[in-house]
């Protein structure tokens, strides 16, 4: 039964686009945590530039 | 005498400091790269909608022009970013850039590729009304855009080809591909 | 009731279908357990196989295939950019994004089957190293994804009524998703090329 917008469709498009917006930003963001770790490992602090491991 | 002068200039780039903290940082490299490759999707997949619709492939009911026009912003920024990283590329490797032949082409083809847009975009421009909502675009236009599409296709291979070292200045003793290629101090020793 | 909820919510139980097989997976580490299995595959596709003989001996070869991937990539950048711009009302506004979705698919669906079979061949010269690369498993997973929300969530939904009809935040979820998930794809391949 459809209920005005929300038909099965929908809700499909809309749960699936969910899901697989929640998994890249899992992704990520996981990503860039591990990047910012292994900076801070390489410099003791967060560093983008004067960084041996970046610029 | 133009390769001893680009061979003298590249060797003074590589000697600067930012060049050689741009090669040897882990992450320096591999983002620049990424980012021109990546780019690739903005600035030339709108180009080649465009190139399709001329050549009625692609939007045949969108008036051509129309198409060109809205897709000419979002192709100059992805142009500007690729042109921006590509620079920062051939600053952070100069003399590995200045004596590719592959790198050598590519940018003579880039040179008739923007030749080839801009008569392009003179024709579209003078043309516009006549033929707009035809489904494919008078004949001039389409060599246009047949001419960019394989133009811009082989720019991609060259620099594709330009990490792979089957031509690199050691490894061949042709006369014709060492002086293509820059490769100064082996064609000297000859 | 039930037929009935199967009758007219058939792409919603397809999906939790879909979401259920995974978890099942995940669950009894069936994923672990294939893992091996499939080694002997990659390497037959490295070392016997013609797509894998042809792009360990012939450097050029090789590069030209990975050329055409970039190439396809770029027409499904700029096909999937054109798409989703217009239905977030970023590009092209003056035109139906009836039309500019219909007219694009067919774009879309070309090259990306010139990307999996440029992908296939490019992927077949390095299997035995890609095989042991997380980032690899990210894209097979990512593609996967990204045609399967393509061809049986997007492109049925965009079809089937004109879409002003759709309700608009669904519009944008879909637009952004499949922008981010065509990135990821392209970004992991990148990073591919790194490791």
């Amino acid at each position: 039964m459809s209920n005005g917008k929300w038909d099965d469709k929908t809700i499909a498009a809309a749960s699936s686009a969910v899901i697989i917006l929640g998994g890249l930003a899992y992704y990520w963001v996981g990503e860039v945590q591990s990047t910012v770790e292994l900076l801070e490992l390489a410099y003791g602090s967060f560093k983008f530039f004067n960084n041996p491991l970046v610029f | 005498m133009i390769n001893e002068l680009l061979l003298q200039f590249a060797q003074w780039l590589e000697g600067q400091e930012y060049s050689q903290m741009l090669v040897s940082g882990y992450y320096s490299w591999n983002w620049l790269e990424a980012t021109h490759v990546l780019t690739l999707m903005v600035s030339i997949g709108s180009l080649f909608i465009i190139d399709f619709r001329m050549l009625g492939w692609i939007l045949p009911d969108v008036p051509a022009t129309k198409i060109a026009d809205r897709l000419h912003k979002p192709m100059i920024i992805g142009f500007v970013i690729m042109f921006i990283t590509g620079i920062l590329l051939v600053y952070a490797k100069p003399v590995e850039n200045v004596q590719s032949l592959w790198f050598r082409i590519k940018m003579l083809l880039l040179v008739f590729a923007f030749i080839n847009a801009w008569v392009f975009n003179s024709r579209m421009r003078a043309a516009e009304g006549t033929w707009d909502s035809a489904r494919v675009a008078p004949k001039p236009l389409r060599a246009g855009a047949i001419i960019s599409l394989c133009l811009w296709c082989t720019v991609v291979a060259m620099g594709r080809f330009i990490p792979y070292d089957w031509v690199d200045c050691p490894k061949v003793s042709n006369t014709a591909i060492l002086w293509a290629a820059g490769c100064v101090n082996e064609l000297n020793a000859l | 009731m039930v037929s009935n909820i199967l009758n007219n919510y058939r792409s919603v139980v397809g999906l939790a279908v879909v979401l259920l097989v995974v978890l099942l997976i995940e669950l009894f580490e069936v994923r672990a357990a294939i893992y091996p299995v499939l080694f002997p595959f990659f390497e037959w596709l490295k070392y016997s196989s013609w797509i894998g003989y042809l792009g360990t001996t012939y450097g050029s070869v090789y590069a030209t295939v990975q050329a055409g991937h970039l190439i396809s990539m770029a027409v499904i950048g700029g096909a999937v950019l054109v798409t989703d711009l217009r239905l977030l009302g970023v590009l092209l506004k003056d035109i139906p994004s009836e039309t500019i979705t219909e007219g694009t698919h067919k774009c879309f669906k070309y090259s990306l089957i010139v990307a999996i079979a440029t992908g296939i061949f490019c992927a077949a010269g390095v299997a035995d190293k890609v095989y042991y690369m997380p980032v690899f498993w990210v894209k097979m997973l990512a593609l996967l994804a990204g045609s399967c929300f393509m061809f049986f969530i997007k492109q049925p939904l965009l079809n089937s009524r004109p879409h002003e009809e759709i309700e608009p935040w669904t519009m944008r979820l879909l637009a952004v998703a499949s922008i981010l998930v065509w990135f990821t794809v392209a970004a992991t391949g990148r990073w591919i090329g790194f490791s």
